[in-house]
């Protein structure tokens, strides 16, 4: 199928691309790998007049900064994420979802940025337009919402599907997004609004630059689960993930970070269940306690025909296996299951 | 909503290293890479499949990674290097990926053949002897509709010179 007509600019910087990002406005649409953006322009979720490409842009290797963070330059394709033994020394967790996503071919091509920008998804949004709908939906510029009729005026109940950004919350990391003029910085889960119509607060004419993970805290341990069918080339229907510290004592809880993520408009994070567990000792009963408080207090959407009653359960079974899992590397001391891929 | 440019860009040259011999081409940017590489230059070996991103038939190597040509811009391959499938055999002689491929019965009607050749030697150029788990990893980009994966499964393990292949029943 061939792609409507478009410009194609192709800026040798960061900050070149965020001038002409300015210069454009929201006409403009940054092309990183392609695998999220081309599809959508296919279907004309996106139709932007100018691309602006970061190809000619080298990403920076995986480094540690001053302050101890390991940053990650947005431009880092997922296949380098996935095979870094940096990132896989110094987080796994991250490592191991950008090992999930897509398959091969996605991860050589797409990019750290492209992923945590990703357009959300929707059974009606993701398909050919004109062959079925006679008019299109809030996301698509029109007047109406095709999964939820009686959905006001731009309220879009879709799911973001990144299976990274939930494993960066849990990490603790922080975003850094380049802007003509000024840089700023923000933890992850601040990018994200939980609002389907504009899921991040990226600005037109800004884009992202690197990503920052803190390094772990002591006696600290991850978990981290990606629900299937089929196992490969698919986007999730549940993502958990988890990190989590025990005190000098070994035995109580010091810090818990828990987040769901794919079942609704953005990832979100379960403080209400962290600060139960958080003083107490992770036993069978508190980690089976945390999953269920987890998963009464995060919002859920009906997605990709799974039921909310489904996707909860899926995401309680999995929670508890993931604390599990997160809480017997903690007590296992340094490595801490790092290379167990 | 955004509306497209109504006027025709311009077009632009590129170059590209196709199975190692340059092309010069003039294209627009919204060409994507399989349709230059099936009808400007005529090699017609990568298949266009689900145009999406999601079955593999038009993967070919940029560089020396396995990449989805549908759901890249030409403009943006720009002086790199191409392989398709046209280029794995010597003349008329196969390379032994194919031929596993034919003797193991992994090609029934052949579509997406061409892109799991190209996956499988992306796959054996860094990974010579890969075990079950990592070929099955390495071809989830590349759906099969017909021999049901094991026969290519074992073409693999018979290309890497290893143990393991399972009898097909029909
Ligand atoms: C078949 C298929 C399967 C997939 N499976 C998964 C999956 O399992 N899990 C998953 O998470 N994703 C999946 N994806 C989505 C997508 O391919 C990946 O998320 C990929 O990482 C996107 O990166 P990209 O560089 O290709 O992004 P692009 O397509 O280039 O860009 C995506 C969006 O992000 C914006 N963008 C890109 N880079 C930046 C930047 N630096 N700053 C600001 N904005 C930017 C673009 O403008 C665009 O809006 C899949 C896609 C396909 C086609
Ligand atoms: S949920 Fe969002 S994307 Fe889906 S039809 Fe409604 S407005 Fe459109
Ligand atoms: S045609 Fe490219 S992945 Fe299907
Ligand atoms: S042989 Fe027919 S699709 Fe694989």
């Amino acid at each position: 199928m061939i792609l409507y007509d478009f410009e194609h600019e192709r800026p040798g910087s960061l900050q070149d691309v965020a001038a002409r990002l300015a210069e454009l406005g929201p006409t403009a649409g940054i092309l990183a790998g392609g695998t999220d953006l081309l599809p959508n322009m296919r279907l004309k979720i996106r139709t932007p007049a100018t691309l602006v490409s970061l190809g000619a842009i080298a990403a920076q290797p995986p480094g540690t900064d001053t302050d101890g963070w390991l940053r990650i330059d947005a431009l880092t394709r997922l296949s380098e994420i996935e095979n870094s033994d940096t990132v896989r020394a110094a987080c796994p967790m991250f490592a191991r979802s950008a090992h999930v996503v897509g398959s091969n071919q996605i991860r050589q091509a797409g990019t750290l940025g492209g992923n945590l920008c990703q357009e959300i998804r929707c059974l009606y949004l993701n398909q050919e337009h004109d062959f079925q709908f006679v008019a299109p939906c809030y996301k698509r510029g029109g007047d109406c919402c095709y999964p939820y009729p009686k959905n006001e005026k731009d309220f879009c109940a879709s799911v973001f599907m990144s299976d990274i950004a939930p494993a960066l919350i849990a990490l603790g990391s922080d975003i850094e997004l380049v802007g003509a003029n000024a840089s700023r910085r923000m933890a992850v889960e601040d990018f994200y609004t939980g609002v389907g119509m504009t899921p991040t607060v990226l600005r037109a004419d800004e884009l992202v630059g690197a990503v920052m993970v803190p390094p772990p805290p002591p006696n600290s341990g991850w978990g981290y689960h990606k629900s299937t069918i089929r196992g490969g080339l698919e986007f999730a229907m549940v993502v958990v993930a988890a990190r989590v510290a025990l005190g000098e004592d070994g035995e109580t809880c010091a810090d818990a970070r828990i987040v769901i993520g794919a079942v609704s408009e953005g990832p979100s994070r379960a403080r209400g269940a962290e600060s139960a567990l958080v003083g107490a000792a992770p036993t069978p009963e508190a980690i089976a306690a945390a999953a269920s408080a987890a998963v009464a207090e995060c919002r859920f959407l009906p997605h990709h025909n799974f039921s909310v009653e489904y996707l909860k359960q899926n995401a309680e079974v999995y929670l508890r296996r993931i604390l599990s899992e997160a809480f017997g590397r903690a007590k296992t001391g340094p490595g801490k299951g790092g290379q167990d891929q | 909503m955004i509306e497209a440019v109504k006027s025709r860009s311009r077009k632009r040259l590129i170059t590209l290293t196709v199975n190692g011999e340059e092309h010069e081409i003039a294209i627009r940017p919204n060409a994507m890479l399989v349709d230059v590489v099936r009808d400007q230059i005529g090699l017609t070996g990568t298949k266009s499949g689900c145009s999406s991103g999601s079955c593999g038939a038009c993967t070919l190597l940029i560089d020396g990674r396995p990449m989805l040509a549908c759901s890249t811009l030409a403009v943006e391959c720009d002086g790199k290097a191409i392989r398709t499938v046209e280029d794995l055999a010597d003349g008329e002689r196969l390379s032994p990926i194919q031929e596993a491929f034919l003797d193991q019965g992994a090609v029934q009607c052949g579509f997406c053949t061409p892109g799991m050749l190209m996956s499988v030697t992306a796959l054996i150029a860094s990974n010579p002897k890969p075990s079950h788990q990592e070929i099955k990893k390495a071809l989830e980009g590349n759906l099969c509709r017909c021999t049901g994966y094991n026969a290519i499964f074992n073409a693999v393990l018979q290309a890497t010179g290893q143990d393991g292949i399972k009898p097909i029943m029909f």
